[in-house]
């Protein structure tokens, strides 16, 4: 008698929550879906020259030329995972010269890939700002991914003898970029 | 790379763990003798038992407190991309973990002393595997949507990689004492027997990208990180190797780290059972208050230092002769000689996670007479005197606190307790923990001749679906119990 309750117990009670058990429709395969893009932001070159220097480079124009071994966007695993991205500018100009830059996107045999040209203003009241974008609908991604430098080249397109009566007259160039990387 | 990510992936969400090493329908269960295991001072009436090897003792918990498998695998036709934005990087929180344990015992004996009849004796050796990772929240968000766009002035705490994990075996020797008819106390000490190790579980440190003083941008980070392992390398060198004799060598230095060959560890358990009245019971007890030092085969590694960078720079003057093409690579020397990523082969200690559990109980419904003649119990209890297991309810509650690595996780049960005769009892309980609310478990021991059977069951109502469950546990086994020399 105690015997058959006990397994009537068993029975009724126990054993059905663990055999009984049941799960929904799963579908694992559903992580092949899954889409990771990240947006990367990060500083890239930073320039800033006082007036002084400037006037003392004389007639040549151009004072500043400088090129850059630049791979962060051709490495491997970086060129195979870019999918978009914008490169801002930003310059301020409190002399008083007209300056002009040129940045050059070189690739490693040293080609032009592409060219990036300002002239600033003298004693500029603003901040200029210019976002080139690459991507669909914008200049070639390609540009970056076969990045391998950058060559600055700064110049001045005014005399070499005026001088600001600013606190302190500067131009500055500042680069950033922000990415869109396809992780998954 | 793809395939890492599924890796990491299933493993999280194949283990979708447990920790909580509660075993609340265990607890305080006196007719299993492994409720020894849980408590050295509960009340013991055995005159011996062995436990089947192996298979006396098998216990498997999981458990998350986040997200389950059935909120990102469930073929709902919703965009898994989706549901992850939604039911992970939204909704949980660097609290949440995933997490697993489980245990195996390889033998377990216990006997009444000869000479002192009111001491039980036990010992054994169990293998036990813990692992628990904590939600790296703000890591995950960094990985999932960069530090650009709207995280622009947004620091992610590098703090939130917390994990750890071990596999171990412990060797035990307990001894429980009945002092008088209503103090029961007991003690067991530990010998641990590491067979690997890791933990990261001290980190700090945040990275923000932000407007630049000079530049657009400027991007910082903060860093005092460090991954320390033992035991794990001497495997992965062997799985590299990948050679004809690789199952082998696994099994070798497995066997090895099982029988005391890896580093070691000590510690002790320690409990009691009071009853404060003929009724009423209260019992606590403290676990694996112990340490492994690990020496051998190890290897940390660091990430400490910190470093801002803007780009690349130039200022005129200053920098006028400077011709030097290789700024970039410079700017990147710079990075990490201030944050240098470094490995070392220190010792560490490592602690075991205590277990605290705490119980009131009160017994009713005595049983009659000839269930008292038939229950065999007795060495112990006959010379008790008292009342104590011939009650054929027990209604009480059970407190839990477990030490974990971002503090103390508590769980809160109730129970009730049923005995029919000395063949069958039958436990329920309602736990409420970080896992669930709505954990309702079932225990039932079986007594047929010398033969004991237990299996106990966790919350049960997620058994309609098992997928969508937070967490699960199952324990089982079988013992050979002897209460007289029949």
């Amino acid at each position: 008698m105690k015997g058959s309750r006990c397994r009537l117990l068993v029975v009724l009670i126990f054993f059905p929550f663990l055999f009984n058990s049941c799960s929904e429709k799963q579908d694992f395969d559903q992580f092949e879906d899954l889409s990771i893009t990240p947006t990367l932001a990060s500083g890239i070159f930073y320039l800033e020259s006082d007036e002084a220097t400037i006037n003392a480079a004389g007639d040549v124009g151009v004072f500043y030329v400088q090129t850059i071994n630049f791979d962060a966007f051709n490495e491997e695993f970086v060129a195979e995972r870019l999918l978009e991205g914008t490169i801002q500018y930003e310059l301020e100009n409190t002399t008083t010269k007209r300056i002009g830059i040129a940045i050059e996107f070189l690739d490693e045999n040293g080609d032009v890939l592409d060219v990036e040209s300002f002239i600033v203003e003298p004693n500029m009241p603003e901040v200029f700002t210019r976002d080139v974008f690459y991507g669909p609908g914008g200049r070639s991604i390609d540009i970056l991914t076969t990045t391998s430098s950058l060559r600055i080249a700064v110049g001045n397109l005014s005399d070499s003898t005026s001088v600001s009566t600013t606190s302190d007259p500067k131009i500055k160039l500042s680069s950033g970029a922000e990415f869109l990387f396809r992780l998954k | 790379m793809r395939k890492g990510i599924k890796l990491i992936f299933v493993i999280w969400f194949g283990m979708h763990a447990l920790y909580a090493q509660n075993k609340q329908l265990l607890y305080d269960f006196n007719e299993i003798p492994q409720s020894l295991m849980l408590n050295p001072g509960v009340k013991t009436s055995e005159k011996w038992h062995v436990g089947i090897p192996v298979l006396s003792g098998l216990s498997f918990q999981a458990g998350t407190s986040g997200v389950t498998v059935n909120d990102l695998f469930a073929d709902d036709g919703i965009d898994f991309t989706t549901k992850v934005r939604e039911r992970v990087l939204d909704a949980m929180t660097r609290k949440d973990d995933f997490s697993t344990t489980n245990q195996i015992e390889g033998f377990y004996v216990g006997f009444r002393g000869r000479n002192r009849p009111d001491d039980y004796y036990s010992f054994g050796m169990y293998g036990e595997t813990d692992i628990i990772v904590y939600w790296p929240k703000d890591l995950a968000l960094l990985a999932f949507e960069g530090n650009g766009g709207a995280n622009i002035g947004r620091s992610f705490d590098l703090g939130d990689l917390n994990l750890r994990g071990e596999m171990l075996n412990v060797f035990h020797f307990g001894v429980n004492r009945k002092l008088s008819n209503d103090l029961t106390v007991g003690a067991r000490a530990k010998l641990y027997s590491s067979i690997f190790q890791f933990q990261s579980i001290h980190n700090s440190g945040s990275f923000r990208t932000s407007p630049g003083q000079n530049n657009v941008y400027v991007s910082s980070i903060v860093a005092d990180m460090q991954l320390q392992t033992a035991g794990v390398k001497g495997f992965y060198d062997i799985l590299d190797e990948d050679t004809s004799t690789t199952t082998k060598d696994l099994t070798s230095l497995f066997t090895k780290r099982v029988l005391l060959g890896g580093n070691l560890g000590l510690g002790f358990d320690a409990g009691f059972s009071y009853n404060l009245n003929p009724q009423t019971t209260i019992t606590a007890s403290i676990l694996d208050v112990g340490f492994i030092y690990n020496s051998k085969d190890i290897q940390n590694y660091t990430l400490r230092g910190n470093a801002s960078t803007e780009g690349i720079t130039v200022f005129l003057p200053e920098d006028i002769n400077d011709v030097n093409n290789d700024l970039w690579q410079e700017l990147v020397d710079d990075i990490e000689e201030t944050l240098p990523y470094e490995e070392n082969n220190s010792g560490y200690i490592s602690l075991r996670p205590v277990k605290v559990y705490g119980s009131i109980r009160y017994d009713f419904g005595e049983a009659n007479g000839r269930s008292m003649e038939n229950c065999g119990c007795g060495v112990n209890m006959e010379r008790g005197g008292g009342k104590s297991g011939i009650y054929r309810n027990s209604v009480g509650g059970q407190l839990f606190l477990m030490k974990r690595p971002r503090g103390i996780q508590p769980a809160l049960t109730g129970f009730y307790q049923k005995r029919l005769g000395r063949t069958l009892s039958l436990k329920t309980t309602y736990t409420v923990d970080k896992y669930s609310w709505t954990n309702v478990g079932l225990g039932l021991n079986l007594q047929a001749g010398p033969v004991n059977f237990y299996i106990l069951g966790d919350n049960l109502l997620s058994y309609r679906n098992v997928a969508d469950s937070h967490y699960a546990s199952l324990q089982f086994g079988f013992n050979i119990i002897s209460w007289n020399d029949n």
